[in-house]
């Protein structure tokens, strides 16, 4: 479980100080699949940046599975699997020893390591691919590969974060469906936090979509 | 997961990741032990060639009013240097380095001998040209030979003995010891090659490791993962050095492996011993640790490999400033210099090649001082490390 209680970050920018994220908290259950949506720049890679410590909170805090991450970040980082939106993969190493290489620094043993690959590439269906280098390998495979590699120490919370274009109600029904919790985030902070259901009664509006548009209180940048 | 294990990953994913672009691999850890010795030699053979042509072969010598002293003019033949004509244009001859060195015989050199005055002869040069250097000290030594055997003559002739005239006899004993005298070529080049080896021989791997990683987008899963950013960048900094090291062995291997196959003299004057060898690498060690924080601290921060390379510019003229500037100014060996760094292993190599002793202290003041720096620069690396913005790619 992973509770984010009152986040600030800003930056210092050429232009001045921008405030990131102002105030963001929310809860994700175990077993729960949580959804941040927001415009471009509302804040999501930011929140979730400080959630695995690679940013510290100028303010608020953070606990995974009851561990404090400004107290223990080394600690916390082990209870999650992280897939950042930059997820390059190492060029000239194979599929297999990109995810050994992560297990390695995850403490896992040579023994753990090859047997976590094994449970992985068949959830994946990467069998054919382990063995090669990852230079020639397609957007999906690379992608396969940094998803093992984000996983190999079977972590109890999983961060995704995934900057798709959501220009359709169609992809917005896909979160609907995936996601038992969205927080919605708009200029970095927290607009609204509920079940799908939840949102579309708080909006008044009868497809998640439109709710979405409302909570935000804009049409710019339907992107998630 | 301790420190040490992160670190030794680490270590092991980049120099694997090194050793799969087997170009860059072959052109780190090949053109220095293939090139230097090359250089060296090659270097070696053609100024022993010139030196040896210039102080046996005959020379021509454009002489300026060869008619006005035929004895002199038989006296220099005999020596090797042959009366030539001289062009219209002698200054410009030389300016555009036609001519060495020119002789100049006065028009009134017959009427001054025979008055038994001292009869002008000029030597022309320029004196900033290399090549005149043996040219002109010979046709010197020569007219010196001349003046003192008439000299000594017409002392004679007078019924005066010729040592009279000499009071001061003036000998050289040249102290320099044979190896000294040996490593000299030795001692111009081999430091600067060694020292850019070290401190720069690790120089991809860092910058790929470093800028490259940032620039690929790998660099945030991986500060995602438990490992610690100390040893993180730590493990980046061993590998280089560890290519660094295999870089730096190889070429001294080359040298020696080199100097034995070299015929003669040549081949003498590079051969070094086991021990020497095993001094230079532990000068060496520290440049390498120095080289490998510093370029890691600069390229931490570079957002493309590009821009970590730009760095490489000044990086590469350091380790020739002392050289350069002993040439200017020449220091005589201190305790201070070997705190300096780049003077300090231009100054430890050269007693190594010298084959003179080091003492403790020097050891102490060297390692001390160049241990040190590399702390202090591997520390603002690691410091660099942990800046929250170094992950982020865009």
């Amino acid at each position: 479980m992973i509770v984010a209680d009152n986040l600030h970050k800003a930056f210092d920018t050429r232009t001045g100080r921008i405030q990131a994220v102002a105030n963001v908290g929310f809860r994700a259950g175990d077993g729960q699949i949580t959804g941040l949506l927001g415009p471009n720049g509302a804040g999501k890679t930011t929140t979730m940046r400080m959630l695995y410590t690679l940013m510290t909170p100028d303010q608020g805090s953070i606990s995974v599975d009851g561990i404090d991450a400004a107290g223990n970040p080394v600690e916390v980082r082990r209870h999650l699997g992280v897939l950042p939106d930059a997820r390059g993969v190492y060029k000239r190493l194979t599929a297999r020893e990109n995810i050994a290489y992560f297990g390695e620094l995850h403490g896992l043993s040579a023994e753990c390591i090859r047997e976590r690959i094994e449970v992985l590439s068949h959830a994946l269906d990467m069998g054919d691919i382990l063995d090669r280098q990852t230079d020639g390998f397609s957007q999906g495979q690379r992608t396969k590969t940094a998803i093992a590699r984000a996983l190999v120490h079977d972590p109890r919370n999983v961060i995704l974060d995934e900057r798709c274009v959501i220009l359709s109600s169609h992809i917005m029904q896909e979160v609907g469906a995936l996601c038992d919790h969205i927080v919605i985030i708009a200029k970095g902070t927290v607009m609204a936090a509920g079940s799908a259901d939840e949102l579309r009664a708080q909006a008044g509006e009868a497809n998640l979509e439109d709710a979405f548009v409302k909570l935000i209180g804009s049409e710019e940048g339907l992107h998630a | 997961m301790s420190m040490m294990s992160t670190l030794m990953t680490v270590m092991r994913k980049e120099l694997r990741d090194l050793s799969r672009d087997r170009r860059t691999l072959l052109l780190t850890l090949l053109f220095g032990p293939l090139l230097y010795p090359v250089l060296l030699l090659g270097m070696g053979k053609l100024a022993e060639s010139r030196v040896r042509t210039q102080i046996e072969e005959p020379l021509q010598i454009p002489t300026i009013g060869a008619e006005n002293a035929p004895n002199l003019v038989r006296f220099l033949a005999a020596q090797g240097l042959n009366a030539a004509p001289a062009p219209k244009d002698l200054a410009e001859a030389i300016r555009s380095q036609d001519i060495d060195v020119a002789l100049r015989i006065s028009g009134d050199f017959g009427k001054d001998w025979a008055e038994g005055k001292p009869a002008l002869v000029e030597v022309i040069k320029d004196s900033t040209r290399r090549a005149a250097e043996v040219p002109s000290a010979r046709l010197e030594a020569a007219l010196a030979t001349y003046n003192g055997q008439v000299g000594a003559l017409r002392l004679m002739a007078r019924g005066i003995d010729a040592q009279v005239a000499r009071p001061l006899d003036v000998a050289r004993q040249d102290l320099a010891s044979a190896e000294a005298k040996r490593g000299m070529i030795l001692s111009m080049l081999l430091p600067v090659l060694l020292t850019l080896t070290s401190f720069i021989g690790g120089a991809y791997l860092v910058m790929d490791a470093t800028a490259g990683e940032r620039e690929r987008q790998s660099l945030e899963p991986l500060l995602a993962t438990p490992g610690s950013r100390s040893a993180i960048v730590s493990g980046k900094i061993a590998a280089a050095c560890v290519v660094g090291f295999v870089s730096l062995l190889l070429t001294l291997v080359a040298f020696k492996v080199s100097a034995q196959i070299a015929p003669g003299n040549i081949g003498r004057q590079f051969n070094m011993n086991v021990g020497s060898m095993l001094q230079m690498l532990l000068v060496m060690l520290p440049m390498l640790l120095i080289g490998t924080s510093l370029l890691t601290f600069l390229s931490a921060a570079a957002k493309s490999m590009k821009e970590a390379q730009s760095h490489m510019t000044w990086l590469m003229l350091l380790p020739m400033l002392p050289g350069y500037a002993l040439v200017a100014y020449p220091l005589k060996s201190e305790m201070w210099q070997y705190a300096v760094p780049f003077l300090s292993q231009n100054q430890m190599l050269l007693k190594v090649i010298r084959h003179e002793t080091i003492t403790p202290t020097v050891w102490a003041i060297y390692l001390g001082a160049s241990l040190g720096l590399a702390a202090v620069l591997w520390f603002a690396a690691v410091r660099r490390y942990h800046n929250e913005r170094l992950a982020i790619s865009g």
